[in-house]
């Protein structure tokens, strides 16, 4: 009886929250799908727009990864995040390869779409595959978009990181400055992070899409201030360590672009972090502190 | 660069990385709260652990040998120490911390020691900790996928001549999909290969074959335009 009256109390707070961000998933993925792609080719852009784009293409990635794990797939949330960021590399791999075709030395690589749009053949495939009743039978409504959906994400998502860091998207030096250097393994599992996690903390009965996408959003600022911290360091020392002595600014543009991305990570992420705090102490029934913890003599 | 072996090596890989997802003891939740036989996690982070143990192990051994079976070996080493280890320490938990005794759900007496299972077994449970034959299946289970992870790693990095950093990526980026596709064939928790659900590991084969197949070609196509070479 009592329960009715405080529904209706919340819904003015929970409008005056909600994130500003429209659209359905839908349009959302087409959006952050056609906005990705373009600032992908374009690797001479700023950081920021980069880092904006990236933003796009995670809210994308954890849309799928909702629609999808709001079903139950057995295996917790994680696995279909995780398989997103696996898609993501095996394509990025290939559109880097496939980048000197019809490039503009800096300026644009148009030619990594094709690895986009391969992954999401194999996404497509995959998803197909475990959906059919007479293979892997997961009966989940329109799993093959989703996968499809996240090896496109995945991918891109990869490549922006990588043309964030290294500035273009030519293998040889997306391999010396991003592979070689093991910061791969960084962004693996940040990408991970970022398309599991916001769904996985937020899931219950009381999940809303709102409060999911800030906290998606607040890691990818994370993501974006360590990838700003990235290019400082990549801009100013070489990877010799013996070449720390004598700190020379190899990259200007680099220097200034990883100042400029690592002050917009820590903006996004101070704004949605609080954004999202409030969110969950709003939405929740009540917020009681607990005190500290008493010790039993 | 060799085509035919690329695919080859990664579809092999990407078979032995399913079949050693439904051979590793996976809890979930369940076994979080000792309820259930395994390890108290997912597919993926067993699976994953173990594939990147063994990577780590492959790519040390491949930098002083040119042996494919040498370095798969030295993965699937790695793999199963990394296995045993956490089944160990799993094991030390529940028995010491929570005072049960491991004891498998799904079979009445262990398939390979005979020991009644049954008796043990708390009433409206699912098992718990990591019983022999479960123990036993766990190391085939990473022993398996530690070589298919170090046999793709061997393929990235001698026959498509990748750098080791771009093969050991690749390498756990094909691992990581088979393993989940398996992960979702066995509907999340399994003990291993006593396990009914097990029957089931035809349909993840097919499912991985085709999966890895494809990304073979992706690799062979990204390994053929930059490293150049005879198709």
């Amino acid at each position: 009886m009592t329960v009715t009256p405080a529904v209706v109390e919340e819904e003015p707070t929970k409008k005056g929250l909600s994130f500003k961000l429209p659209l359905d998933e839908t349009e959302m993925g087409l959006i952050a799908g056609i906005v990705a792609a373009i600032v992908v080719v374009f690797t001479g852009l700023p950081a920021v727009i980069k880092g904006i784009a990236l933003i796009l293409a995670f809210l994308w990635g954890m849309d799928s990864v909702r629609k999808t794990s709001k079903y139950g797939l057995g295996t917790g949330v994680p696995s279909i995040g995780v398989l997103a960021t696996g898609f993501g590399v095996v394509g990025a791999l290939v559109g880097l390869a496939l980048a000197k075709y019809g490039s503009i030395e800096g300026v644009a690589y148009p030619a990594v779409l094709v690895g986009v749009i391969l992954m999401g053949v194999i996404g497509l495939v995959a998803g197909i595959l475990s959906n059919h009743e007479k293979v892997i039978a997961m009966k989940i409504p329109k799993l093959e978009r989703a996968m499809m959906e996240l090896g496109m994400a995945g991918t891109l998502i990869i490549l922006l990181e990588c043309s964030i860091v290294t500035g273009s998207l030519n293998f040889n030096a997306v391999v010396n400055q991003v592979l070689n250097t093991g910061l791969i393994a960084l962004m693996f599992i940040f990408t991970c992070f970022g398309l599991l996690h916001p769904y996985n903390a937020c899931l219950g009965p009381d999940e809303n899409r709102e409060r999911t996408r800030m906290c998606s959003v607040e890691i990818v600022g994370l993501l974006c201030a360590l990838l700003g911290f990235v290019m400082i360091i990549l801009s100013s020392f070489s990877w010799e360590l013996g070449s720390i002595a004598s700190v020379t600014i190899s990259s200007p543009w680099k220097l200034w672009n990883g100042v400029s991305l690592l002050i917009f990570g820590l903006a996004v992420w101070a704004y949605f972090f609080r954004m999202f705090i409030k969110a969950c102490m709003d939405e929740a029934y009540e917020t009681v502190g607990t005190g500290m913890i008493k010790t039993i003599e | 660069m060799e085509p035919i072996l690329i695919i080859l090596c990664v579809v092999a890989g990407g078979l032995l990385a399913s079949l050693g997802a439904h051979l590793l003891p996976v809890g979930g939740a369940p076994a979080a709260m000792g309820t259930a036989t395994g390890i108290a996690t997912g597919t993926v982070q067993i699976m994953l652990g173990a594939a990147m143990t063994g990577l780590f192990t492959a790519a040390s051994a491949a930098t002083f040998t040119d042996s494919l079976l040498l370095v798969a070996l030295s993965g699937a080493i790695g793999a199963t120490v990394m296995m045993c280890v956490v089944m160990l320490m799993a094991n030390i938990l529940y028995t010491f911390g929570c005072g049960i005794v491991p004891v498998s759900g799904r079979v009445d007496v262990d398939p390979l020691t005979k020991e009644p299972q049954a008796p043990y077994k708390t009433p409206q449970t699912d098992g718990h900790g990591v019983p022999n034959c479960v123990y036993v299946s766990g190391m085939l289970g990473g022993f398996v996928g530690g070589f298919g992870g170090a046999l793709m790693y061997f393929a990235l990095l001698n026959y498509a001549d990748f750098s080791a950093g771009t093969a050991a990526i690749g390498a756990l980026a094909i691992f990581v999909p088979n393993a989940i596709i398996a992960a979702y064939n066995i509907r999340g928790t399994i003990e291993g290969f006593h396990d009914p659900k097990f029957k089931r590991l035809p349909f993840a084969m097919v499912t991985s074959l085709v999966i890895s197949l494809l990304c073979g070609i992706m690799v062979v196509i990204a390994s053929y335009l930059t490293v150049g070479g005879t198709m």
